[in-house]
């Protein structure tokens, strides 16, 4: 199973951090951080559409 | 049938997160939703509306297979939510196909 | 060959990534639907949000509960949106039903 986690701020606090752990471990997984001046959406994309789960966290 | 977890970690966002899990609960999902932070009864809801409205909202969500849990304790004895850990929501996450971290997180990032 | 993108909004902070993600998506050739809920309806008074509603292969709704409750007229439809688009969680729904892929934003 490929998880894409997007991370729509660059500041996450240990729960969301633990969390995240959780879900990931055993698993394939990919980050896209959304937290910058000029993301690249197209490579968001096709991120998603390659993933099996997508998770935006704060 | 699809499961869906809604996290909730703000004041403003708890109960319109509960509301949006039941419905997709009436669409025929699972749906789960885990307060995180807030304890309920620090939110501007008066008591009345609290178990007339939003409980019941939950006991909905119950009767059609999903729940909603709460990390905080208080809102289990207060409430009855199904009181969970950290650790075991993230057990039930990785049985999820959607997670949805709902609203925005609090200010204050405790 | 594109998959389809659903995209449930309920944080008022993300215009940008919800243009973003759409019109990216819209560019390779996908249908995309977004339906915005709770507070992330006061999106629609962004000057983006016709914008968003008037793309290519875009469906857009919101909660009109949910926009009443954030303290709009419900007669007052969006620009970009018709009566048939003040919707329910219904949609959300759809997207999940629907849609191949699924974003929060």
């Amino acid at each position: 199973m490929k998880i894409l986690h997007v991370m729509r701020s660059a500041e996450i606090n240990d729960d969301v951090t633990k969390l995240k752990e959780i879900v990931s471990a055993d698993r394939d997984n990919v980050e896209f951080n959304l937290d910058v001046a000029a993301p690249d959406y197209g490579k968001l994309v096709e991120m998603v559409w390659e993933a099996d789960q997508t998770i935006c966290w704060w | 049938m699809s499961k869906v977890l809604f996290l909730m970690p703000s004041r403003e966002y708890v109960l319109d997160g509960i509301r949006s899990a039941l419905g997709l609960a009436v669409e025929n999902m699972y749906a789960y939703g885990c307060v995180m932070y807030n304890d309920l009864n620090e939110l501007a809801v008066n008591e009345k509306d609290m178990k007339e409205y939003h409980m019941e909202n939950v006991e909905w969500l119950r009767d059609m297979e999903g729940d909603c849990y709460t990390l905080p304790e208080a809102n289990a004895a207060n409430y009855g939510l199904t009181q969970t850990t950290l650790e075991e929501l993230g057990q039930k996450m990785r049985e999820m196909e959607y997670i949805i971290p709902y609203g925005i997180m609090r200010a204050d990032k405790s | 060959m594109a998959k389809s993108i659903g995209i449930f909004v309920t944080s008022p902070q993300h215009m940008r990534h919800v243009l973003g993600v759409t019109e990216a998506a819209v560019a390779k050739g996908a249908k995309v639907k977004v339906f915005f809920t709770w507070f992330a309806t006061h999106l629609t008074k962004c000057k983006e949000f016709p914008k968003l509603c008037a793309m290519e292969g875009v469906d857009v709704s919101i909660c009109v509960d949910s926009y009443k409750k954030a303290g709009y007229d419900i007669e007052d439809i969006p620009a970009g949106l018709d009566s048939t688009k003040m919707a329910t969680q219904a949609q959300h729904g759809a997207i999940i039903e629907d849609y191949d892929c699924y974003l929060t934003l």
